[in-house]
């Protein structure tokens, strides 16, 4: 969705703190230079029309579009890396990843800055590299906080990420966060600011575990957990008034599973959410989850589909406050790709989002992307 | 009998030619002369190339690749890595964006191969047979790939 238009002064204050960190790290990079170091960039870009039909309430139909260029950086020398990823689209200018890690050993990784929850499979596996996944959708449960997901996707702080070499051949992979977590603002979660340091966020903490039997391959499977104390700005909307904070903890299952030219992705979420009102606490509990089916029909062409549904979700008080989180959809799509780092893809979907009382919103989506990275 | 015999010898030295072209046909993986790297298995050259870490003697091991020669580059993606150049790319894509995973260094061509291995002495590259037997300054640690 395409309701975070961000103001033209913080996207300027963004694109300058951006430069400036580029500068400072091309700076220190020289320095360092006569160790060994690596530098590379990559710029994702995608250009998304898509058109919402048949829906229940008129007033969501019509005809969008959306430019995308994802901007990373990274360095690194013998036992410390740097990355940096910005956003830049026609509905939004944000630095997204900053984050430095001083590598303790061959397996071991201490991350600190602004980065993309562990705790969020989806996220933490394309990031903001269109050109990575095989759909244009995210499933909702996926979604970025501040487009209508509803779980963290940013959290400032300190990442540990140990593996764990079973055989040679096998590994386990442990993540640990401790951070700070978004808040709740009008009808979305918003991350914390590190322009604006006292901006009022809460902590949050997570962990999670990755099984890869090869890891030579793509295939995994995972649990993650989470805690996250959310921080309410009660002012910010009606359906705010006198809500102090949302302690909300996820528990996961998550897999993503190749077998020659077939892959299964899944992710399923359980949420138990404590809304803390000045007159008493309300509980409540749901599971959102998602299934994807790809097919590599030839080497440029994939068949794809996804079916997202849950448990508890139709009556969550909690998705209540996010009417425009996706709850439920049915979509297919194809995709072909072209050249080396080109592609070509088509979406359709039956899709409904919470919508604002217990009816869903329903509509139709279509939706043509291209994608690609360069260099 | 003269020209049976003539031709019989003719054959002979034609297979033989062929055949010892063939044995010549090969794709090496090499370090510098210096280098403390003296055996790597397989599994560690696919984890090299595929940005996994892999420490020798304390040293990460850095892998380098040719831009120049399509061949090459063809036969140790499906050779040793068994992947096509199209998911190759994709995986080291995947790591960059993760985690931030330094890709194999790219090098323009054999010279610059040549200078890079020289000034890393943990790492490691692959390149045709011949050329590696034609510089002293290099070591051969295993064939990779044999024409058959």
């Amino acid at each position: 969705m395409l309701n975070s238009r961000k103001s033209a002064s913080t996207s300027n204050r963004w694109v300058r703190a951006f430069v400036r960190l580029v500068l400072l790290v091309a700076m220190v990079s020289n320095q360092l230079a006569r160790a060994e170091s690596q530098q590379d960039i990559l710029v994702f870009v995608s250009l998304e029309g898509f058109d919402i039909f048949s829906a229940s309430d008129p007033g969501l139909e019509g005809f969008d579009r959306r430019a995308t260029a994802d901007f990373l950086y990274t360095y690194n020398s013998d036992r410390f890396r740097f990355l940096a990823e910005y956003v830049w689209s026609n509905t939004e200018s944000e630095l997204e990843r900053m984050q430095a890690a001083w590598q303790v050993n061959d397996r071991t990784m201490l991350w600190f800055g602004r980065f993309h929850t562990i705790a969020n499979y989806w996220a933490s596996e394309y990031h903001h590299g269109q050109f990575m996944q095989t759909s244009i959708s995210r499933p909702g449960l996926e979604e970025w906080e501040d487009e209508n997901g509803p779980m963290p996707s940013h959290i400032t702080g300190l990442w540990l990420e140990h593996e764990f070499s079973v055989n040679g051949q096998s590994a386990v992979n442990l993540g640990l966060v401790a951070g700070l977590a978004p808040k709740f603002e009008g009808e979305h979660l918003s991350p914390f600011d590190i322009l604006d340091p006292e901006s009022g966020h809460d902590m949050t903490v997570s962990a999670r575990v990755v099984y890869r039997p090869d890891v030579l391959s793509t295939n995994k499977i995972g649990l993650t957990l989470a805690h996250n104390d959310i921080a309410v700005v009660s002012e910010s909307s009606p359906n705010l008034t006198n809500l102090n904070s949302i302690l909300q903890t996820t528990l996961g299952v998550f897999s993503d599973w190749q077998w020659d030219v077939w892959r299964l992705s899944t992710n399923w979420v359980y949420f138990d959410v404590e809304m803390q009102y000045g007159n008493g606490d309300v509980q409540d509990d749901f599971v959102l989850g998602y299934l994807q089916g790809e097919y590599e029909a030839t080497e440029n062409w994939t068949v794809f589909g996804r079916t997202e549904i849950g448990f508890g979700e139709d009556n969550s008080l909690y998705l209540q406050l996010l009417p425009s989180v996706v709850s439920h959809r049915n979509m297919l799509g194809v995709r072909w790709d072209f050249v080396d780092s080109h592609s070509l893809t088509l979406e359709v979907a039956d899709t409904s989002t919470q919508g604002n009382g217990l009816e869903h919103d329903r509509f139709k989506e279509l939706r043509i992307q291209w994608s690609a990275v360069f260099p | 009998m003269r020209a049976r015999v003539a031709q019989f010898l003719l054959i002979t030295a034609l297979v033989l030619t062929a055949t010892t072209s063939r044995a010549d046909v090969a794709v090496v993986l090499v370090a510098d002369k210096d280098s403390p790297i003296e055996s790597i298995s397989s599994l560690n050259i696919r984890k090299v190339y595929l940005g996994i870490p892999v420490t020798i003697g304390g040293h990460a091991v850095r892998g380098f690749r040719r831009r120049d020669d399509e061949r090459l580059n063809q036969i140790f993606l499906q050779s040793v890595i068994a992947m096509s150049e199209r998911s190759y790319e994709r995986r080291l894509l995947s790591l960059v964006l993760k985690f931030g995973t330094p890709r194999p260094t790219e090098v323009d061509n054999h010279g610059e191969l040549l200078e890079s291995l020289a000034n890393n002495s943990s790492s490691i590259a692959y390149m045709w047979k011949s050329e590696a037997e034609s510089n002293s300054n290099l070591k051969i640690i295993r064939v990779l790939w044999q024409e058959t």
